[in-house]
């Protein structure tokens, strides 16, 4: 019976705290093949490295990825590997090159809506998870204006940000911060908003 | 930890991880007459000397405990929490960082007779039950650590 070979080509992509591992499909023509996800933390590598733990998504899955996000709870490098299985045959594991650490995710700029209720200026921000915040940073625009800075513990919920004055135009930019790995993004694209002049009453 | 910055670890994934385990780990512990952390151990300890003493326990947890204890949970298949666990305190350990200033040698050897104190009465017990005894103590060690600890 031809052994089966084992997946190539392992990678971690991982983007706002949310870690996809990838794999090459092994070629089974008519066949489906199933695949199988281990890892180990820094702890099991150092202290019992015969010891690898069933990934919680895809153990096993069909697919050619598996969200490992659950399965990397600590800023530690992890270890991962995959093997394929078909039928009753099994290949050997496949290990991931380099170990993962979720410090080195890809933080984007966070999308924010900037708004106007009435004289208030409003800034809502999109839901990265419980581990983001965001440093939001606004002005009005002006010569020797000051800038004022707003942490905002979690996003999707429209927060006020300033009274503002009419005919003024307010800016504002964001970062999401995460305190769990130290880092933080970029900031997003500046949006201004224009408060319009106070109209004239209507003479009787 | 008073001097001790540790950052990138949230205490709450600690309390779920043990919460997870808690129910297997504490069924196996029967000596319920005997406690490892004992007040006198916990109590008292000033920020200074905060450092050193958790420094010790996470490296004793870690070298003897849950190296020594692994095997127990592979058969509960709580070897994800059990994982969570570890390798939070491995991160807070390896940031921890006590002064080995000359000034501060009383503050350290305070800590250190703590911390044989609890030494001294898991190797009073049999190591099984030692080791079961104190991996169900984590609670008592995270109520304490979350004292001093704030993200």
């Amino acid at each position: 019976v031809a052994v089966l070979p084992a997946p190539q080509n392992l990678t971690v992509l991982s983007t706002n705290m949310k870690h996809l591992l990838m794999w090459n499909p092994v070629a089974q023509p008519m066949e489906t093949v199933f695949y199988s996800v281990e890892y180990q933390g820094e702890f099991e590598s150092l202290y019992m490295s015969h010891v690898w733990i069933p990934s919680s998504q895809c153990s096993p899955t069909s697919g050619l990825a598996c969200d490992i996000t659950d399965d990397v709870i600590a800023t530690v490098p992890y270890n991962f590997r995959v093997r394929a299985t078909l039928g009753s045959r099994t290949s050997a594991w496949s290990t991931l090159e380099h170990p993962f650490n979720r410090n080195s995710t890809v933080l984007t700029a966070p999308r924010m809506e900037v708004t106007e209720h009435g004289l208030h200026l409003v800034i809502k921000l999109e839901d990265l998870g419980p581990q983001f915040e965001f440093r939001v940073v606004y002005w009005r625009r002006e010569p020797g204006t000051m800038e004022h800075i707003k942490v905002v513990k979690n996003g999707d919920i429209p927060v006020h940000l300033e009274t503002m004055e009419p005919g003024a135009v307010y800016c504002v930019k964001a970062q999401a911060l995460v305190k769990l790995i130290g880092r933080h993004s970029a900031f997003s694209q500046t949006q201004c908003v224009e408060m319009p002049e106070e109209s004239l009453p209507l003479a009787l | 930890f008073g001097p001790c910055r540790v950052e990138g670890v949230v205490l709450s994934e600690l309390w779920e991880a043990f919460w997870a385990a808690k129910s297997t780990v504490q069924n196996q512990d029967d000596i319920t007459s005997v406690r490892l952390l004992k007040p006198q151990i916990l109590q008292d300890v000033s920020d200074a000397e905060s450092c050193y003493l958790v420094h010790s326990l996470l490296k004793f947890y870690l070298n003897t405990v849950f190296k020594n204890y692994h095997s127990k949970i592979a058969k509960f298949k709580t070897l994800k929490s059990f994982s969570s666990l570890a390798n939070n305190f491995l991160v807070i350990a390896s940031k921890l960082q006590p002064s080995k200033d000359k000034d501060m040698l009383s503050i350290s050897e305070s800590a250190h007779r703590r911390f044989m104190l609890f030494c001294r009465a898991f190797k009073q017990m049999d190591t099984e039950a030692a080791l079961v005894k104190a991996f169900g103590e984590v609670d008592i060690l995270l109520t304490w650590m979350q004292k001093f600890y704030q993200l």
